[in-house]
Formats: structure tokens, sequence, C-alpha cells
């Protein structure tokens, strides 16, 4: 312990009065002897003045700096630090002596003020756990920031490559000027490390204070750390993935197999088995994500709206319309570049969205950019061709013709359903890549799927219903009289199909145990209630109470009764629609979060 | 492990990949100078002055990082012997709290429409005066009391209660430091002879046998909890309190004893270590007296008697008297929960006479050690002027009064020959018609005192309230009819004195937001439009005030006439009373009664003791929990006042409130974590959110006590001697809220 003041030679005089400003550090002004309001003037300017600390700081300059000691070089930093340089298969890691936090915190402040973090902004967390017995109680703070993992899942999902891992430290570097806003490393990342900045439409992350050890300086928390509770160690990679196979990562926190964080909590003690942290039976709405709700939302309903319109083309024997498949394909492809302009206001900085290419390798979110960019390329060619075609004079017969014909051929159609189908399964991968069970293969995948079909169905209504509008034709009438039945149907039973399945979750209610799907079950009955309300009021009414008024509308539908048929068509279209866009809002806000443990809330 | 490359940064549309850039440089980080490290932009300064902080009474040294003299940022000051380079959390955002929308820009006036409107200070201060003497007049000049604090610098507290007391004429005048700090004042002066806190910080380090009684240091004091941790020796730790804490994880020795049952056991105690002949028969005869009356008092305590008050078992309590017997250097700790208690005084006594009789005082490592909750608490206990004159002196003693008279250059007539009511009997008095006006600065009374529905009404009783204060939010600053806006830490300078009896000097180093002044600007302003300017000419800075409190302290135990001025005190970290004119001993870090020499006539320490009275208000059938209360986290102070104006601190602790139950209590109310629940007291009741844990016993509760509403169930019980309010007990109902 270096405490050895400056000892400066201590003058004792008693009958010293003040006198000079630089000693005394305030000096007298002479108007101050005035009264009433000039004494009231002559003291708020007296305050607004910081002339004192100048003498003090001319006294600070001359006689402290020199000798002052640098916060960084203390000795007592020295043991917190590696002692030897790395060797292969190793990496920097945070140590968090478990015995030593005592939860003050100021790790979390220090990190802040350290940093040059924004007002709200903070990297580091300390949780709380609580457990034990009467007689041997146990409550222990845990302090977290990154934990530089092996397999870094931000790093993984991120599709601009902002993320780096450094070869020789293992320090994961967020690339602030590389990161496009996408926020997809902030779902990935089961502790919660990556922070978006909504001002700056980007997220930003702890380095391990990188620039500080590069000249030797402990990083913040460890410098801020009163009791030397965080270090810098070296650790053996093979060592954390040995670990993390024994699940010895830290009590009540995401399975360390899926990142291999490098962090190592210790402790001396054994902890007690019902050690849980104190936010533990909260559950808390997560972010909604409006623009993904809407591009998810969307994308299917496009896709779906494809693929219905190649299979109802033999069904509606649509061929007998003119123009209603390119009506139909122009409509699903309108749903589709909708949904993709929606996603871009999810991006903090969408005129970066072209760097999403770079990570087309390991990033499920690229490839589901790249595969929807195709898909729409396609899906505009596919549309724009049947239009073409559709408006073209017939008698002529051009090369531009037969081209404009093999674009609208089912062929290409099949294409761009197929394209539009990677592109949903490059979606669904996304979400189970971030391994939250509310969010697994199946339960995305069906969720999915059958958003797809509903509202492909939907859709199909819908063109049928503009076309009739537009022109309602004898034929026209006919084919949705004979065909209309067996659409209602499928949707009823699609749309039945799908709330059950989503009902499901509430089974869970019935469980004890604080699972992530029980917490998601939860926030639908709790805070997320009046969503979920509505979310099942808009399926039964667009699912199945609409088709089933279609149902008995249908046989009576004649140009005479268009009207009503047209509003409950376009009831079952917004209900439906708003049902999905409902759900898909659920999918985000009520799905719980692996995290680390939190603290009282 | 490179910066980030220096690779140009032209931020570019159509750049695939931008390594570095503006987005990057925001938070690049540059050598300081100053010996800050590596610093962001933010924080970089063109020159560092080092200041105490104004939260607790650790007085940790911030380097105030300035830029054209203005502060712009705040780092703990390496190597100080105080703080050693370290804060908690509010130190760390000290500053920021000054920035809060809510400050006090200008004089609130409550006029004819019943809102609070801004008036000028003109205009506020004839109000003042002209309100106070009419209420002097009407009333007799005792009719008006003031309520001090804890968080002002000593000199402004020197002068406020000069000007208070010798120029304005009143009589009464406390602090809030009543409600943290006066037992230990009491429970000092009557075993020393001198409100003297004996130890200085290192001893944490020294001790081998660490007993802290009702402390949760780790919370309350993270950098006092730090020099624990660096304790080389693999000390015992003891820890005397009725909930498990982060302190009694890091003990080993937690002894939770039923709530208020303390004094019985260090009497049993006593009695176990006099029985086994534990004991420093040598120091007891050379340094105390009374030891024979102590002897034949604890007799009673027997071990079983004891096991049972406690709720003990015998092995634990026999373990810790083992323990204390064995150890070389044993100091005692005590904090709120021995203060805050309806037999206060006794108690920390219990706690010196444990210390006297086993030798463990004036030796490193050793002593009954009381920590301090506010920065300047020890400012003023020695120089607020309310219990004791100006000094530590005594308004009784006419020599006392006659020095103060002469070094103030004064009339000694204008000296009260009596001491002030204590804060109870102040808002006692309002009720009794005896108060008709209060003057309340930098506290917050209808927050935090003591069964809070019965202080609310006693406030809106009054004809006339001034509340000066940084924020004109605070729950007591709403009710005012008068608001005068002040200076915070950093916008003022003066010295506090910390735990330790270290004086440590604070700095302005920002401007006071609108037309808000430092107190002692305010107090100036009072005394020249109330017509006593005059008799306080030669208070005209925090400076030249501290030369006169030098000059009030000489010959007295915190005689500090060796310090030249603030600059000296700046360059030597601060200093530790006693440091007279002419001493030899400057070390950093110095302790008392190394000669066993106390402050009474015979210069002996006594033993005092008094027999154990039940809690008041014990659990019963309608209200059968026990509430206990205290701090929730390091990143709260007191009302939230300061620290909820941080949004980086708020992120450190709950925003609700919440209370702590036993999972056998939740189990019976079939409540989990985060439901809510009502609990009520005779006097009140607030909703709160579960915290399940076995960290309570079974039967108990616990509220921190940051949150408004938790005042409104404790109950208005006082020790007899210091008359500080036993927050830390009563009886309430606890059920799940519909």
């Amino acid at each position: 312990m270096a405490r050895d003041m400056i000892q400066l030679p201590v003058v004792n005089d008693p009958t010293a009065r003040c006198g000079t400003a630089r000693s005394c550090g305030s000096a007298t002004i002479p108007s101050l002897q005035a009264t009433g309001p000039a004494l009231i003037a002559a003291l708020l300017a007296s305050q607004q003045s910081l002339s004192a600390v100048d003498e003090f700081e001319r006294w600070h300059h001359a006689t402290a700096v020199a000798s002052l000691p640098a916060r960084v070089d203390s000795p007592r930093y020295r043991a917190l630090l590696p002692a030897k340089p790395l060797e292969a298969g190793q990496q920097y890691a945070f140590e968090v002596d478990l015995d030593r936090c005592s939860g003050c915190k100021a790790c979390v402040t220090a990190c802040h003020t350290l940093n040059g973090l924004d007002e709200q902004e903070t990297w580091r967390d300390v949780g709380l756990l609580i457990g034990g017995s009467r007689t041997a109680p146990v409550i222990q703070h845990v302090t977290a920031a990154c934990h530089h993992c092996l397999e870094p899942a931000c790093m993984i999902a991120c599709p601009v490559n902002a993320y780096e891992k450094h070869p020789i430290t293992g320090i994961v570097r967020h690339l602030d000027d590389q990161c496009f806003g996408c926020q997809y490393c902030t779902l990935a990342c089961p502790y919660d490390v990556p922070k978006y900045h909504a001002g700056k439409g980007i997220v930003r992350k702890c380095d391990m204070c990188s620039q500080r050890l590069a000249v030797g300086e402990p990083p913040a928390c460890v410098q801020a750390c009163p009791h030397e509770a965080i270090a810098i160690r070296v650790v053996n990679r093979d060592q954390i993935v040995e670990d993390a196979e024994a699940a010895v990562f830290l009590p009540a926190a995401p399975d360390p197999q899926h990142t291999y964080p490098a962090t190592t909590y210790k402790t001396a003690r054994s902890f007690p088995r019902n050690l849980l942290p104190a936010d533990y039976f909260r559950v808390n709405p997560q972010h909604a994500h409006w623009p993904l709700v809407v591009m998810l939302v969307l994308t299917q309903m496009s896709v779906g709206a494809f693929v219905a319109g190649l299979t109802y083309v033999r069904l509606l024997e649509t061929q007998a319309v003119p123009g209603l498949q390119a009506l139909h394909a122009v409509n699903s492809l309108a749903f589709g570049l909708l949904a993709l302009s929606a996603s871009v206001f999810h991006l903090g900085r969408p005129q970066y969205a072209f760097r999403a290419v770079l990570g087309l390798r390991h990033s499920w979110l690229s490839r589901e950019i790249v595969a929807f960019g195709l898909f729409a390329s396609l899906a505009i060619v596919y549309a724009g061709a049947l239009l073409a075609t559709n408006l073209w004079l017939y008698d002529e017969a051009s090369l531009l013709r037969a081209v404009l014909r093999v674009c609208a051929s089912p062929w290409i159609g099949w294409t761009v359903a197929t394209s539009g189908v990677v592109s949903i399964f490059c979606s669904v991968m996304i979400y189970v890549f971030t391994r939250r069970e509310c969010w697994s293969f199946t339960r995305t995948v069906i969720r999915f799927a059958l958003t797809l079909a509903l509202l492909g169905l939907t859709a199909a209504w819908l063109s049928v219903l503009v076309a009739t509008l537009v022109q309602p034709s004898t034929e026209l009438l006919f084919i949705v009289r004979e065909r209309g039945p067996v659409l209602c149907r499928t949707l009823m039973a699609l749309a039945a199909m799908k709330l059950a399945w989503e009902a499901a979750i509430f089974r869970h209610l019935l469980f004890a145990r604080m699972t992530s799907l029980r917490r998601s079950a939860l926030l639908q009955i709790g805070e997320l209630s009046n969503i979920a309300l509505a979310r099942y009021a808009l399926g039964l009414l667009g699912g199945l109470v609409m088709p089933s008024l279609l149902l008995n509308a249908l046989p009576a539908l004649s140009s005479a009764t268009l009207i009503p048929f047209a509003a409950m068509s376009g009831l079952l279209l917004v209900a439906n629609l708003a049902g999905e866009l409902m759900e898909r809002n659920l999918f985000f806000a009520a799905c719980a979060s692996p995290r680390m443990p939190g603290g009282i809330r | 492990m490179s910066p980030p490359s220096g690779e140009p940064a032209a931020p570019s549309l159509i750049r695939l990949v931008d390594r570095s850039g503006p987005l990057t440089n925001e938070l690049l980080l540059e050598p300081a100078r100053f010996g800050l490290g590596m610093t962001p932009a933010g924080l970089q300064a063109d020159a560092v002055t080092g200041s105490v902080c104004g939260f607790c009474s650790t007085g940790c040294n911030l380097n105030i990082h300035l830029r054209d003299s203005i502060a712009v940022g705040v780092t703990p000051a390496a190597n100080h012997p105080v703080n050693l380079g370290m804060a908690c959390p509010k130190g760390w955002e000290a500053l920021s709290v000054l920035d809060a929308p809510d400050r006090a820009t200008t004089p609130l006036l409550r006029g004819a429409s019943g809102r609070l409107e801004p008036v000028g200070w003109d205009v506020a201060l004839r109000s003042l005066v002209n309100r106070l003497k009419e209420i002097q007049s009407r009333h007799g000049p005792h009719s008006v009391a003031f309520l001090s604090t804890g968080q002002i610098v000593t000199e402004e507290m020197a002068l406020l209660g000069a000007l208070a007391k010798f120029g304005m004429g009143m009589l009464h005048g406390d602090g809030n430091t009543r409600q943290c700090m006066a037992t230990a004042v009491v429970a000092y002066k009557q075993a020393f002879g001198f409100d003297a806190p004996p130890y200085t910080y290192g001893d944490f380090e020294e001790s081998d046998v660490i007993v802290l009684v009702g402390s949760n240091l780790a919370i309350a004091h993270p950098i006092l909890w730090q020099r624990v941790m660096l304790n080389r020796r693999r000390p015992e730790i003891i820890v005397l309190d009725p909930r498990a804490t982060e302190t009694s994880m890091a003990a080993t020795q937690h002894l939770p004893l039923y709530p208020k049952s303390d004094l019985v056991l260090f009497y049993g105690i006593a009695r176990l270590l006099i029985e086994r002949e534990w004991i420093d028969r040598e120091y007891i005869e050379a340094h105390t007296t009374g030891f024979e009356e102590f002897t034949a008092f604890v007799k009673p305590y027997t071990l079983p008697e004891v096991a049972m008050a406690t709720r003990l078992s015998v092995e634990a309590i026999e373990r810790c008297a083992a323990t204390i017997s064995q150890g070389q250097r044993v100091s005692f700790w005590w904090t709120m929960g021995v203060n805050q208690s309806h037999q206060a005084v006794r108690t920390a006594q219990a706690l010196i006479n444990l210390a006297l009789m086993t030798g463990n005082m004036g030796r490193p490592g050793t002593g009954a050690n009381s920590i301090t909750g506010q920065c300047n608490a020890m400012g003023s206990r020695l120089f607020s002027n309310t219990t004791n004159l100006l000094g530590g002196h005594d308004f009784a003693n006419p020599d006392d009064r006659r020095k103060v008279a002469n070094v103030l250059g004064i009339d000694e007539a204008r000296i009260p020959r009596e001491a002030s009511w204590p804060y109870h009997r102040i808002l006692e008095g309002i009720l009794r018609g005896e108060i008709h006006a209060l003057w309340v600065v930098a506290t917050n009374p209808a927050h935090s005192w003591i069964n809070q529905g019965q202080a609310h009404d006693i406030l809106g009783r009054l004809d006339f309230l001034v509340v000066q204060d940084m924020y004109h939010t605070t729950e007591t600053a709403q009710r005012a009819h008068l608001v005068l806006p002040a200076a915070g830490w950093g916008e003022k300078e003066g010295t506090f004195i910390n735990s330790e009896r270290r004086i440590g000097l604070t700095r302005k180093v920002r401007k006071a937001p609108g037309e808000a002044l430092a107190d002692f600007h305010i107090f100036r302003l009072i005394a020249d439009y109330w017509g006593c300017g005059e008799m306080f000419r030669q208070w005209d800075s925090p400076a030249s005030v501290f030369q006169l409190l030098k000059r009030l302290s000489a010959g007295q135990p915190c005689d500090m006439t060796g310090i030249k001025d603030f600059g000296s005190l700046a360059e030597r970290g601060g200093v530790q009373w006693p440091f007279p004119a002419g001493g030899h001993d400057h070390r950093q870090e110095r302790r008392l009664f190394e000669d066993g020499q106390f402050f009474h006539e015979d210069r002996r320490a006594r033993f005092i003791v008094e027999a154990p009275r039940p809690m008041p208000e014990q659990p019963n059938e309608k209200y059968p929990f026990l509430l206990l209360t205290g701090r929730g986290s390091a990143a709260q102070w007191h009302t939230q006042t300061r620290t909820a104006k941080s949004a980086i601190l708020r992120k450190l602790y709950p925003s609700d409130l919440y209370v702590e139950i036993n999972s056998q209590d939740a189990g019976r109310l079939a409540v989990r974590t985060g439901d809510i629940l009502r609990i009520a007291s005779q006097r009140g009741e607030l909703r709160a959110r579960a915290l399940v844990t076995p960290t309570v016993q079974p039967g108990q509760v616990f509220l921190p006590m940051h949150y408004e509403a938790t005042n409104v169930l404790t109950d208005a019980v006082f020790d007899p001697y210091s008359h500080q309010p036993a927050y830390k007990a009563c009886a309430v109902t606890v059920e799940t809220a519909r």
C-alpha cells in the first residue's frame, strides 16, 4: 500500500490571518462591504466568479502536479493486471472475485465516467443473487460487463462485420463507425451486453478498455473497485470450453456453451442451490421492434400471397379472368416492398444498409437481407412481366414479348415463391440463433409458416375482392360464389390452428416453475394483456367470425350485394393483418430473454 | 492490442468498411496530465484540484477536472489517506446532480395565490426579515427557530448558528445531525469527557478483531469497507445485525440478534468477560472509573438470560466473547443500528465499556468507534452553535461564553445561557404554540422526520416556514412560505470534518445556477437585512471564518490552531484534530487516547450503564411484524434530493419502494418477489414491492429509508439522552395489496 502523502512543511502559526489570496483561497471583493441591494449584487457576482479556483490552481500547478501520484500507477493495480504476456491459445478476460464484490457499484459509475459515455449510458451492470436458508442466508452481488466470449454471438450475428475479436488478446471490440444500427447483436448476446444508443444510431459496448490496457493501465472498472474484486487475467481458451461443459460459469446465468464467455467468477464459498437473481420473478416486456414486426408480417404475407396466387391459379380458374393473376402478383409484390421499406426504419443508420452483404458467411441477418433482396428483384420481374403481358397488345409478336412471357411463367413464379420461402427461413434462423426458448426452431417455423399461409390466403382474397370491385363480371362473381367457400374454410382452419398454437403458451401458467415460456405467458396476461387481448380478438374476428359470415353471404353474392360483401372482406383483411401485427409484437415483447442476474427492481 | 489505427476517418456513404471515424473518435482516450491516466475528451482538464466529497462522512478526496476553472469531471484522488484512490457511485456522480432542472434558481415566495412565485432577493430578504421580526415581536424572540444540517461547510454552519442566536435573538436551533449522530455525541461526552471519536481509518486495517454493530458498512460506507478488505491480518469480523447484509456476508461471525436486544447482549458479554477474567485490569485501574459498579451491574446478565433476550445461541455469544478476549487489537464500530434506537446512548456506551474493559483503546486497530453519517456531521457537532456553544463549548459556562464573545468581538450578553432544544422538542414547540416560524437549511424533514404524517401536520401549523435548499422540489420546500435558492457542494468553498476528525477542504468549481447563492452568502445577506451586519464584519469569507473557528478551538480537545489556512489543508490532504499550534505530532493518521488520558477532569474514562428497557412498540396481535429501516444502496443518499438527479445513479437502485420479507412469511401470505404488499402501522400505511429473502428474520420486514413513504410508518420515539429518533423498530402489519 503506497499511501505516503506528500509531506510538506507545516507552518504552525496560530495568529496567521489570511495573508494572501493565494493561500487563503478566496479573495475578498471590496464591494462585499456594501449593504442592501448592492450587497446582493456583489454576492451574486461573487457567486458567479471562479477566481478563487484560479488562485488555487496556480498553487496546485506549481507545487503539486509534479509530485501528485498518478491514479493509474498505484502498485495496488499491479496485482490486478496480467503478469505474463499472452501465449497461443490464451486470451485476456475479466476475473471477478465474488467474495470481494460488495455491490457498491462504483465500477458502473467509473466505467461511465472514465469512458466518456453519454448521460444515460452504462456498459457494466451489477446484479444480485439471493438464496440460502434462514440460518445461512446468502446475498451475492455480481458485477458484469462484456465477457469477451470465445464464440461471440454478437460478432457472429453482426451482418456488417462491426465486431472483431482480437486474434491475440481475445478482446471483442465493436467498430462503431462500421455499425449500421440493426441491433441484432442486442438480441443475439445472451448477456445483454451491446447497448443500442438511439441518438447515435449505433450499438456500443465494453472493449475491456483496450486503449488503457495498451499503455499498461487497468480498465476503468478495475481501477475503481475499492475492494479489488475485478482483475484482468490470462485465461486458456481450452479451459473456458471445458468449464462451459460443466456449466460452472455463474449460478442463474445463461448457458455458457452458447458463446463460451471468458469471464471467471470465483468464490471460496459454495452457493446454495436455491440461489436466484433478485429480479427472477419480475417479468418485463422487451422492446417491440415495430419496424421488424411490420417487416416480418408483410414479408410473410407477400411470400404467402405469391404461393397462394400460384396455387389458386388452378383452383379459381383465374385464367378465365383476365388480369386477376397480374393484379394479385402486383398486390403480393406491394406487400413485399412495403415490408422491406419498413425494415429500413429499424436501422439506426439506414444509409449503410448496403453493408449488410459483408456478413453473408456467418450472419443469418445478412443472409435474410440478401435473400429478400433477391426475392424482391425476382418478384418485381415476375409481377412486372405479368402486368406487361396483360396490358400488351395481343397481335404483336416480338422478342420482348417472348421474354416477358417467360418471365411471367409459373416457373418464374415458383422461383419467386421459393426465394421468398428461403428468405423466410433466414428470418426464422435469425431468431433461432439467439437460442431463446420462445424463439426455438419449431416455434418460430410454425408461427411464421402459419402467418405465411393465413395472410397469403387473405391477400388472395383481397385480390379477388379488388378485381370484383373493379369489374364485377358475372364470371368473376360466379367463381367467387363457387370457390369462395373453400378459401373461407381453409382460412378458418388456418386461423384456428394458429390461434390454438399461440394460446398453447398459456399452459405454462399451470406449471409452478418460472420458465421463460411461463414468463411469456405471464406477460401476456399481465403487462401486455391489452395487446394479447387485441391479438386474440382480431384473430377470431378475421380468422373465424368474418370467414363464417362470408360463408353465409357467399351464395347470395351478386353485383347488388357487392358492397356489404366488400365491407366484410375488407374487415376480414384488416382484422387478420392487424391480428398478425399484434401477434408479432408479442413475439418480440413477450419473449423472455436470457440475461445475467439482475438487481432488485 | 493497439489503439484504433490512425487511418483517415473520412465518413463516406459508399465505404463498405469504416474501421474508424467520427463515432470511434468519440470514445478515444488520450493520456492526460496530472497523473489521471488515459482520459476521454470530456474529462480532459487544464487543471485539477482536490475537493472533499459532499455526501457522507467518509470524506473522500475527489480530483476535480477543471477546464477554464470550471469543473468538467470528477475522479477519486489517488493515494489520499482517506479514500486511497477510490470513490463510491455517489462520489463519481457528484457533479451530475448539480445540473438538475429542479434546481432552485431564484427565491420563491408564497403569494396571495397560495403558490410559490419567483421573487428577487431583495423582496425575499425583506419578507423574511419582516415576517420573522413580526413573529418575534408578537410571540417573543424565541418563537423563531432554525433547523440546520450536516451537509453544509463548517464555516456556514458556524455563521448560521452565530447569526441566528447572537444576531437574530433565537434560542432554539438544531440540525439533522440529531437524526444521525446525536447519540455518539452524548455517549462520548459522558464516557470520555468530550465528543471525540478516537480512531483513524487506518484502524480498520490494523485490527485483528473487527466488531461491527448495527452497521452495513459495505453499503453505507463502501470506501471504509475497502479498509476492512485491505486488512492483511485475516481479521475476525463480527457483525451484529438482525438482518443478513453485504457486510455480514463477509463476516466470520454474524449474530442476527433480535432487534433492540443489543444492550442486553453487551452487558451479557461484559459479564462473561469479567467472569472469565478476560479483561485488562491494568488498563481499567489506570484509566477508568466506575468499574466496580459496572461489575455489580452486569452480574444478572447471565448467558441463558441473554440468549433468551437476544434469541442467539449460548454458543454464539460465548464464541463472540472469546473472540473479543483473544484479539490483540479489537475495534468496535457502530452506526445507525445503535444510534437510532430508544436506548441508543447506553448501547453506544456499552460498546465503549467493552473497549475500555479489554484495554482496546488508544492502540492501533482498537477503539469504540462511531462511524458518522453526513459529510460534515462532525463540523456540526463542534461548530453549529446549537447544542454546544461554538467550538465544543458550553452555553451554561460563563468562561466559555466570555471566550467566545472575545474571539468574535461581540457583547457577551448576546450569547444565550442555555443550549437549544433538540429537534423533536422544537417540533413539539410548534405543536404547543411556542415556535411560530422555522428556518430549515439543507435538510428535508417532511421526508426524513419520524412519523411523517405528524411531521407534516406540525410543519403545516407554522406561521412562516423558510426553506433554504438547492432544489425547490424537496418535500419540505414544497410546504415552504419562502424558498431561498442555495448553491450546492462544488459551488462554494469551506471545510468538512469527517468521521476520523479530519478537517478537509471542499472547493468552488462550478457556477451556481441562476441567482442561487452559497449558504454563506445568504447568511451574510440576512445579517445585513436584519440589521446586524456589523456584528459579522469579520465573517466575510469562509477562509476568514476558518481563522475564527481556529481561535475558538484553541485549548479545546478539538484544537486546530496548528492548521495555517485552507492552503495548508489542501497540501496535507486534510488534518485530523487535535492539531494545536506548536504541536509536534504531524502524522497523517492519528488516533486519540494513545496516552490513556481522557478529557474528564480526572483524565479517566467512565463506565456508564442503565437497565435496558423493552422496545416501545412491540409486535402485537394487530401489528405482528417488526419493521426495520435503513440504507438501501450505495447509490442512494438520504432523502435522495441529490442522488435521484443522476441518470446513472437512478439505474443503480430500484425505482419503487420495496420491502424485504422472509421467505417463511412470504409463503404464508402467498407472496412472491415483485408482488405488491400493503404495510401499515398505527400511524399510516404504504405499498411496496415484496423482495422475498432469507436475509430478514421471520416476523421482521425491512424498508429502505430513501423513499418518501417509509417514514409514514415509523414511531416517534427518542433516546432520552441524545433525543435521537428511533427509526429502527416499530410494529406493522403486512398483507397483500388488493
